[in-house]
């Protein structure tokens, strides 16, 4: 989204050299993308209605039981904020049983809402199953950076309630806010028994249940805009805690810059020249750099930067760029490496990651995958072939996720939600997001990696 | 706490539930785990009795769900458990269905499943078996009849779980496989496989094997399940009939297809190379479309 937003102005392309060096790119670019999982940049034009940016972003979701009011309540919300001209109202039946969507080929059941407030830009997510949130999580469509927990003050938390919570944990939601919902139907005390009960659940599940604000009101009366204390009232409280409780993502633009090599160039005269799109940061001329990747570390001085042959001033995130750098020799640099600021990333060889495998419908295989399968991971520019043991199940069927522990044949350049794509030859079974980065591999650990492979070919020329 | 508690100044229902006590009513809850409305209206006609109040609500929770059931029974259910249960001669496949993959995962539904396997289980032990191998199928309607442990129908536990978790749920369907003979051994899995194997598991996926071998070889078994849910076969296949297809990924002869743990043999290598023979074999998959000819023939419905 956010890159899209920058092109918004067109800009005009010199044909020269350089361009057609960058039509290069480009092009290998394309190709690329028809497996990398890196977000695709599309241009808006003067005709569509421009996006202000002037506040922050922040996406949320509701989560609850099903007819706890969780698509009642996003209608109110719309409603209550569209009194202030902040979003369109959407009525219930145009949330309600939420579109399948298909995000990177895969398909989800998810509603999608956009709104504001005074403080921020929301993205709002509502999916009817925990299936549906793990693809959302996988795919990042729309990575949750806090959910609004709805529970009916009639019925109290549900049995499954617990599962909601183990969901947003295992989504990685680390900021909740409690709505309970239809006090109209209820009265005082037992509202109050319900707060306390949802407080305890929370903490049972390793929330700070003490601490987490809570909203009373009944979303249905704010549609209705009937008693405007329970109604229209609590649902802005609701927003004005959203606004609060749950910060604000990083933006890319103010993280460290990082670089994905999508080219290496020698100029004759001037030195070497990467390409690539700044994925984060900001670029100047003169920046320390340092390079990781394919088990060699070496640092640099970014000496120029250059866009459509023009030189930059300062590179932002989203921008294709060419970058001079100081004493690498073009052998040295290869596509795949990572250009970032000194000490700000990390090769692993080791990671968990949670993944979903394409059912046959959506492109993947039709039979399931077992442990120990080698598999060619794709991630920014560059790809290798990775050892694959399934956490807690025999087998992962397609249609289904599951954790899995992927050693990588050498280490490269990976964090903590990154997202990437598994394939095997020509198919692509499955995209994935890293969860947790596990210890390097030891030497024999490395060599059984390695043996392992060529047993499996001997067996397969057998 | 939070500022702004407006709402205690609202009261409803003026003196009757001032007169009840509000811990009373976290006890109820805390204790049963209905509804707060439930248990306010219970502790209401009982004059704040505890022990009169739960009584009551374990009779209206059956009366309950079934209201419940009715109201939400329109509602699609897509998710839900396979079940799976081998006990020596007799072995259990059920499907029950529910609208949320959350509701799935919860204990109450499992228990739920356990009822309608056990009962299937029973039913299936108090037959005789007539045949080397007997299959019975069991559709939504003769499920519902069936006598569970307690001796309820298994329709009424699952109306209790739908009051329970307020969730439209649905036996879809049950099989059971019954051998007569010795050297016959019945195994079955579910994937994903609970992580403490108890006598019943569940998941998405679940199938159920029998083997004529002469030496009881679990391994074999659960692995051949494995392959059965992983490669969906539709007939085990007969080499003196049966041609191998061409496109081995097209294959659905279950002796023809590469073994999925192993693919460089074929299952009926490695039958061979157990001695072993595969006499029935099952395989259930969620929310799967049915096809209610074709794997069915053999089958003999019973009440």
């Amino acid at each position: 989204m956010r890159s899209n937003i920058r092109q918004v102005q067109s800009r005009r392309i010199y044909v020269t050299n350089f361009a057609a060096l960058y039509y290069g790119t480009q092009r290998r670019q394309v190709n690329s993308r028809l497996f990398l999982p890196t977000v695709t940049s599309q241009r808006f034009y003067a005709e569509k209605k421009i996006f202000s940016r002037d506040k922050p972003h922040c996406n949320v979701g509701t989560i609850g039981h099903v007819d706890h009011g969780k698509t009642t309540l996003t209608a109110a919300i719309t409603k209550v904020l569209s009194e202030k001209q902040l979003a369109t109202a959407k009525g219930y039946s145009e949330i309600d049983n939420a579109p399948e969507e298909k995000a990177r080929g895969i398909t989800i059941n998810v509603a999608h809402l956009e709104y504001q407030t005074e403080n921020r830009h929301y993205g709002h997510t509502d999916c009817p199953g925990h299936a549906d949130y793990i693809k959302n999580m996988i795919t990042g469509t729309a990575q949750m950076d806090g959910a609004i927990l709805v529970v009916a003050a009639t019925d109290g938390t549900m049995p499954q309630t617990r599962e909601h919570l183990l969901l947003a944990k295992q989504i990685g939601i680390k900021y909740i806010v409690v709505f309970i919902n239809k006090v109209d139907a209820a009265d005082s005390e037992m509202v109050e028994l319900v707060e306390m009960e949802v407080r305890e659940l929370l903490s049972e599940m390793g929330y700070d249940g003490d601490n987490i604000p809570i909203a009373k009101g009944s979303a249905l009366c704010a549609l209705e805009g009937k008693s405007p204390e329970m109604g229209s009232q609590a649902i802005l409280q609701l927003l004005e805690m959203v606004d609060k409780h749950i910060p604000t993502p990083i933006r890319d633009l103010d993280k460290p810059f990082l670089l994905p090599v999508e080219n290496v160039y020698s100029i004759p005269g001037r030195g070497t020249v990467v390409t690539g799109r700044l994925e984060r940061g900001k670029l100047k001329k003169g920046t320390d750099c340092e390079f990781i990747g394919y088990n060699k570390v070496f640092k640099s001085v970014v000496t120029g930067i250059e866009m459509f042959h023009k030189i930059l001033e300062e590179a932002h995130a989203g921008d294709q760029l060419g970058a001079l750098v100081k004493g690498v020799k073009r052998d040295e640099a290869r596509r795949g490496m990572i250009m970032c600021k000194p000490g700000s990333m990390k090769a692993y060889d080791h990671v968990e990651a949670q993944v979903y495998l394409l059912s046959k419908e959506e492109g993947g295989r039709k039979k399931p995958i077992a442990s120990m399968i080698q598999l060619q991971m794709f991630c920014r520019t560059w790809d290798v072939a990775a050892q694959c043991s399934i956490v807690g199940k025999d087998l992962a069927m397609p249609g289904e996720d599951s954790t899995l522990v992927l050693k990588l044949i050498r280490p490269m350049v990976l964090e903590k939600g990154q997202r990437f794509t598994l394939r095997d030859g020509i198919v692509t079974l499955g995209t994935g997001v890293i969860t947790n980065t596990l210890k390097a591999l030891t030497d024999s650990e490395r060599h059984d990696l390695l043996e392992g492979k060529k047993v499996l070919k001997k067996e397969k020329k057998a | 706490m939070i500022p702004a508690q407006i709402f205690r100044l609202i009261h409803t229902n003026g003196l009757l539930w001032q007169a009840t006590n509000k811990s009373l009513l976290a006890k109820l809850r805390k204790k049963t785990g209905y509804t707060f409305t439930n248990c306010k209206k219970a502790l209401e006609l009982h004059e704040n009795d505890l022990d009169k109040a739960e009584k009551w609500l374990k009779e209206q929770a059956q009366q309950y769900g079934w209201t419940q059931a009715a109201k939400l029974k329109d509602r699609n259910t897509s998710q839900g458990l396979i079940t799976v249960t081998v006990d020596g001669n007799h072995a259990a496949l059920a499907e029950v269905n529910c609208e949320t993959d959350f509701v799935a995962r919860n204990k109450k539904f499992h228990n739920l499943a356990e009822a309608v396997i056990s009962a299937v289980l029973n039913h299936a032990k108090s037959q005789n078996v007539e045949n080397e191998v007997q299959r019975t199928i069991f559709h939504a309607d003769s499920l519902k009849d069936l006598p569970a442990a307690d001796g309820k129908s298994l329709s009424d536990h699952s109306a209790l779980t739908i009051g329970n978790v307020g969730e439209n749920i649905s036996l879809r369907r049950a099989l059971a496989i019954s051998v007569r003979s010795p050297d016959v051994t019945l195994f079955g899995c579910t994937h994903p496989a609970p992580m403490n194997p108890i006598p019943i598991s569940f998941g998405k996926y679940g199938a159920l094997i029998a083997i004529k071998c002469k030496k009881n070889d679990n391994m074999l078994g659960t692995q051949l399940c494995q392959h059965i849910i992983g490669m969906d076969p539709q007939k085990i296949g007969n080499p003196r009939v049966d041609e191998p297809h061409n496109n081995m990924d097209e294959e659905q002869c279950m002796i023809y297809q590469e073994f999925l743990l192993d693919p460089s043999l074929s299952v009926q290598q490695l039958l061979a190379a157990a001695h072993a023979e595969i006499v029935d074999f099952a395989r259930f998959e969620i929310g799967e479309e049915l096809d209610e000819e074709s794997p069915l023939k053999s089958a003999q419905t019973c009440g």
